[in-house]
């Protein structure tokens, strides 16, 4: 393998935290010259998200009496993500309730959502901005609303509220890739304040302003001449996990 | 709880398409299920001695038209995606491969592995296996002689290509030669909807592998079998990774390690076929079956 790592497995070379243009090649790179398909990317994505969310909040680990999980998911791939991750949730035995205010019309992603219907997994019909009522309901809230694609600065309804509400809320949240409202690159101040970052194949820039408990890399598929070519000097994944701590 | 009912009682929860419709404003939690999900580390399983046995308790082993019934519905009524379903179903495989065979179980270093594709979607599974054991630290090789001109195998073999996995051109000869070459054999061949007789360059493919003395793990059905009744003249692989459910011919599987994967099947269809399936452990997914 050309990991990078010394015998005691430290890294020689840092990790690097791609900027939005980098993002936006490597998945370019992905689907054009190695044929991923999307809906193969964001299964991957939205399956190694959900063994994340399991490293940190293990089944028996949980506050409440039910293992409820809310899913808040956005228009775009990061809401299909959050789509896929929901549905492994539910494999795994939690339960996640998904909150999708609108839904992409896209063919691709409209089949997601009825896999997560067709298991029985709920959708809520608005959100409560009774901060309350979402802190005694669920454990933890995973933030699939916006990704790397999200235009800075352009944050629209229902968004701008629903960040508002999260902003507020006690429980832990478990951020897809950026935290929604964030710019990829210079984060945001003002923004919330996931418990939990994962990184979907890299971590982007934000990443360096991530200031809660953990940070987990997820998705272990990227080739490695991606991984040379734009120097990313990802840690070694352990055994056959798909996911790694950072 | 009492959140849940109250977001329930103020009629917030829309699910159509599902069975919840009826139970919301009903104040019935909308998160009971069916029999009561085991949490991890419970230790519940079913008793071991009931599993070959498809008694009462035991896991069921699927006919060949229940198996192809269950793949249809998985696509047309739960719009899963072929694309989805064989990548998790040959992440099962790699990742139950890694479990019983090591790369430090291997005699050559790097570990070698021969990965046979079919030309159906059996050699499509082959395909996301490789390259998971690629990401593995495996080196893996492969043959993959009939190759369907649909664009999810072509972008398969492309990020198998890509990964500078190298695809055979023809077949190694002799079974001496693969015992050389390689640690472990792949037979990404034939799946569950194998019928008549094998068409070449299987046969001889098969052939060769009788005489392999590496063991040779078999995606869903040992290749040449019949999917129901088994073979005892065909291939006697030493792994089998059943994909979704076993199959009856797993009933006639003989070698070490008898795996499931392919963990999507949604508890419904689980029940409307009576499928019996064990828990998995955690967030595996692959379960080892006794």
């Amino acid at each position: 393998m050309s990991c990078p790592a010394t015998q005691s497995g430290e890294q020689i070379e840092p990790l690097r935290y791609l900027s939005r243009l980098e993002a936006e090649a490597i998945e370019k790179e992905l689907l054009e010259d190695y044929k991923f398909g999307r809906q193969q990317l964001i299964e991957i994505w939205g399956h190694a998200s959900a063994m994340a969310v399991t490293k940190v909040f293990p089944l028996p680990s949980l506050p409440r009496k039910q293992p409820t999980v809310l899913v808040v998911c956005g228009p775009h791939q990061n809401g299909a993500i959050g789509l896929v991750c929901a549905r492994h949730l539910r494999v795994f035995e939690y339960e996640p309730t998904i909150f999708y205010p609108k839904r992409s019309p896209n063919s691709l992603y409209r089949d997601f959502t009825t896999q997560c219907e067709k298991m029985d997994i709920p959708f809520l019909s608005y959100l409560p901005t009774e901060v309350q009522l979402i802190n005694d309901a669920y454990n933890v809230v995973i933030d699939a609303i916006l990704g790397v694609d999200a235009e800075p600065g352009e944050v629209k309804e229902p968004y701008t509220s629903i960040l508002a509400t999260l902003k507020q809320i006690q429980i832990p949240i478990v951020s897809l890739d950026v935290p929604s409202g964030w710019d990829v690159e210079m984060g945001n101040s003002e923004g919330i304040s996931p418990d939990v970052l994962v990184s979907l194949a890299a971590p982007k820039q934000c990443a360096t302003r991530f200031l809660g408990r953990h940070h987990f890399l997820a998705g272990r598929f990227l080739p490695y001449d991606v991984q040379k070519k734009f120097e990313l000097n990802l840690p070694e994944y352990p055994g056959t996990e798909c996911v790694v701590s950072l | 709880m009492s959140g849940l009912r109250a977001l329930l009682g103020l009629g917030l929860l829309v699910s159509s398409g599902s069975r919840l419709v009826a139970a919301a404003g009903g104040g019935r939690c909308p998160v009971q299920r069916g029999p009561p999900a085991g949490i991890w580390g419970a230790g519940r399983g079913r008793s071991s001695s009931a599993m070959q046995n498809p008694g009462r308790s035991g896991v069921k082993y699927l006919s060949q038209e229940e198996a192809q019934a269950i793949d249809q519905e998985l696509f047309t009524e739960y719009k899963f995606s072929v694309d989805q379903l064989m990548e998790l179903a040959g992440l099962s495989c790699a990742t139950a491969i890694a479990k019983a065979y090591p790369p430090s179980s291997f005699t050559k270093s790097p570990p070698a592995v021969l990965i046979v594709c079919g030309p159906g979607n059996n050699g499509g599974d082959g395909l996301v296996c490789a390259r998971h054991l690629k990401m593995f630290g495996y080196e893996p090789s492969v043959h993959y002689p009939k190759r369907p001109s649909k664009a999810l195998f072509e972008g398969l073999t492309t990020q198998c290509q890509k990964m500078d996995i190298p695809f055979l051109s023809e077949f190694p000869s002799e079974a001496m030669l693969i015992d050389e070459l390689y640690g472990l054999v792949v037979d990404a061949i034939f799946g569950f909807s194998f019928k008549g007789a094998v068409r070449e360059p299987f046969g001889s493919i098969l052939r060769t592998l009788e005489q392999v003395t590496v063991p040779v793990a078999s995606i869903d059905i040992p290749s040449g079998w019949d999917v129901e009744k088994g073979s005892p003249d065909g291939i006697q692989p030493d792994m089998l990774i059943s994909l979704t459910a076993p199959k009856k011919a797993a009933q006639h599987f003989a070698g070490r390690y008898h795996f499931l994967g392919g963990r999507f099947v949604p508890r419904a269809l689980q029940q409307k076929y009576s499928l019996n399936l064990p828990p998995y452990p955690e967030t595996d997914c692959i379960l080892q079956l006794p």
